[in-house]
């Protein structure tokens, strides 16, 4: 980019007083000596004066009377609950990041479905509710006991054995069960 | 007798008082009408889009918290308005609506300007329609720093851009007016 | 920038409102699945097995000494079809599912020693949880069975 090229693109903020200190002085001591910035600058001058006066040509008296009541009508009129959720949501679904937004959850779920295949249980969490519920036991004669360990909440079933079971003897005491 | 602040009267309006919120909006009712008529160049429009950006100002006023001045908390609130107006403008906006062609050729004959020659009067046209072929992003920085003179900072915090990017946008827009016009400046 | 954060929160609230949805989606569970864990508990030595890490607090709410991991096998039965497990000192431990209902399982649990019933029970559980039974001698010891399910 040559020097005249960077200084027409600041020529704009110098003329609205927006450059200061090196910057400003930069420009200001090229104006002095190309001709051809010091053309652009007068253009730019003028545009600036004639889009100033085609814009205040605009100067119309603003009725404001009219608009207040009208306002103070609307201020003042409870919209339905639907219109306040329309209002809500109108930007939403028409903002690009809604549209991001679609594929996003479409991606989520995809996950969610995914995940819960390969690792059934993972949004369990920890410790749920794992308390089975024995809905009916029959032990043949024997002691059975039913346990509730409520730190891990587990259901224990535990059978003894009776005195003259024929199972394997062993050295072992008699069978007490789980000490809870 | 000392005017109230703005401050103080956005406070009585958060507390309900209806009067406080008419007296802000006569402060810059005049201002936003120019800058969304800037926008928008026509006045049915600009009628239109004022009511609701007041309208929208008055439902957020409990958002308001002071930090920045009420009148750029209302501009940014207007320029958008104005903007999403712009977007949806799908017909021709000179042909159906008073056009701002209408509303100088007026104006020129009540300020009964004798020195308006030919050459100024095609310039002015020519602005006026390339004005008209900016971009709503485009076109708001230029009303905004041309007809309310804002600084690069405060245009930023209306139009909710960096001041680098409102330096570029204003030089993109100039840019493009100047090629238009290249043959009358 | 506000915006954006409105339409995350508008589309994490679609997704959180389909959740329930894909878990209903789910429930034409064909079959279950059926883990048995076989464990040999001792009083003796202070031993566990660190393939039993996952049941680690389940087992030593037990408290016996040591644990250690026999044999693990899972199967696959169909609604009212049984699943037959091997359980060491000739044991057969049969498991029959019987029914889904939100989310819990019912099985039916026999556990036979040779042609002699021991125990028979209905048992109602979470799915994809498990309980365990246990007391059967084993060597110094006795068995613990842990007995998980998941429909699927």
């Amino acid at each position: 980019m040559s020097t005249c090229e960077v200084i027409r693109e600041s020529l704009g903020a110098w003329l609205d007083g927006e450059l200061s200190g090196a910057a400003a002085d930069t420009v200001r001591s090229h104006l002095q000596t190309c001709l051809a910035c010091g053309q652009e600058r007068r253009q730019l001058e003028k545009l600036d004066i004639t889009l100033k006066s085609v814009l205040e040509a605009q100067t119309i008296p603003f009725h404001a009377e009219s608009i207040w009541h009208a306002l103070r009508q609307r201020i003042e009129t409870k919209r339905p609950w639907y219109v306040e959720v329309a209002a809500w949501t109108g930007p939403v679904l028409r903002s690009p990041s809604f549209a991001w937004g679609v594929p996003a959850v479409i991606v989520l779920l995809l996950g969610t479905i995914y995940l819960d295949s390969i690792l059934p249980g993972w949004n369990s969490g920890s410790p749920r509710d794992n308390f089975a519920a024995v809905e009916s036991i029959d032990a043949y004669g024997r002691n059975v006991a039913l346990l509730r360990e409520y730190e891990t909440k587990t259901t224990v079933i535990w059978l003894y054995q009776n005195p003259d079971s024929e199972s394997e003897a062993s050295g072992e005491t008699s069978n007490k069960g789980p000490a809870f | 007798m000392a005017e109230v602040s703005d401050w103080a009267l956005v406070e009585k309006c958060q507390a309900g008082d209806m009067s406080a919120f008419q007296e802000l909006i006569s402060r810059y009712q005049q201002k936003i009408y120019m800058v969304i008529l800037g926008l928008l160049r026509n006045r049915e429009d600009t009628l239109e889009v004022a009511q609701e950006a007041f309208f929208r100002a008055y439902r957020k006023i409990n958002s308001f918290q002071g930090g920045s001045s009420f009148y750029t908390w209302l501009y940014r609130i207007a320029v958008n308005v104005a903007i999403d107006a712009q977007r949806r403008q799908k017909r021709n906006p000179l042909e159906f609506r008073e056009s701002m062609d209408g509303i100088m050729e007026e104006r020129n004959e009540v300020a009964k300007d004798p020195s308006a020659d030919v050459h100024d009067k095609e310039l002015r046209a020519k602005l006026n329609q390339a004005i008209n072929e900016l971009s709503p992003d485009h076109r708001a920085v230029i009303v905004l720093r041309t007809l309310e003179g804002l600084s690069y900072k405060e245009i930023g915090e209306t139009l909710g851009c960096s001041e680098g990017t409102v330096m570029s946008r204003l030089h993109y827009a100039r840019k493009k007016l100047q090629e238009k016009l290249r043959a009358f400046l | 920038m506000k915006l954006a954060i409105k339409a995350l929160l508008f589309n994490f609230c679609l997704w959180w409102a389909a959740m329930p949805s894909l878990e209903a989606a789910d429930k034409s569970f064909q079959s279950v699945e059926i883990t048995i864990k076989t464990i040999s508990a001792s009083k003796q030595g202070n031993e566990f097995d660190p393939q039993l890490a996952a049941l680690e607090k389940q087992l030593k709410a037990l408290n016996y000494g040591s644990y250690r991991l026999l044999k693990q096998e899972t199967q696959t039965a169909r609604w009212q079809g049984n699943a037959n497990f091997q359980i060491p000192g000739g044991r057969m431990l049969t498991v029959r599912p019987q029914e889904v209902n939100n989310d819990q399982l019912g099985l039916r649990v026999q556990l036979k020693q040779g042609d002699k019933p021991q125990l028979e029970t209905t048992v109602r559980l979470n799915n994809r949880g498990n309980f365990i039974l246990g007391g059967p001698r084993h060597d110094n010891g006795v068995l613990v069975l842990s007995i998980s399910a998941t429909a699927r």
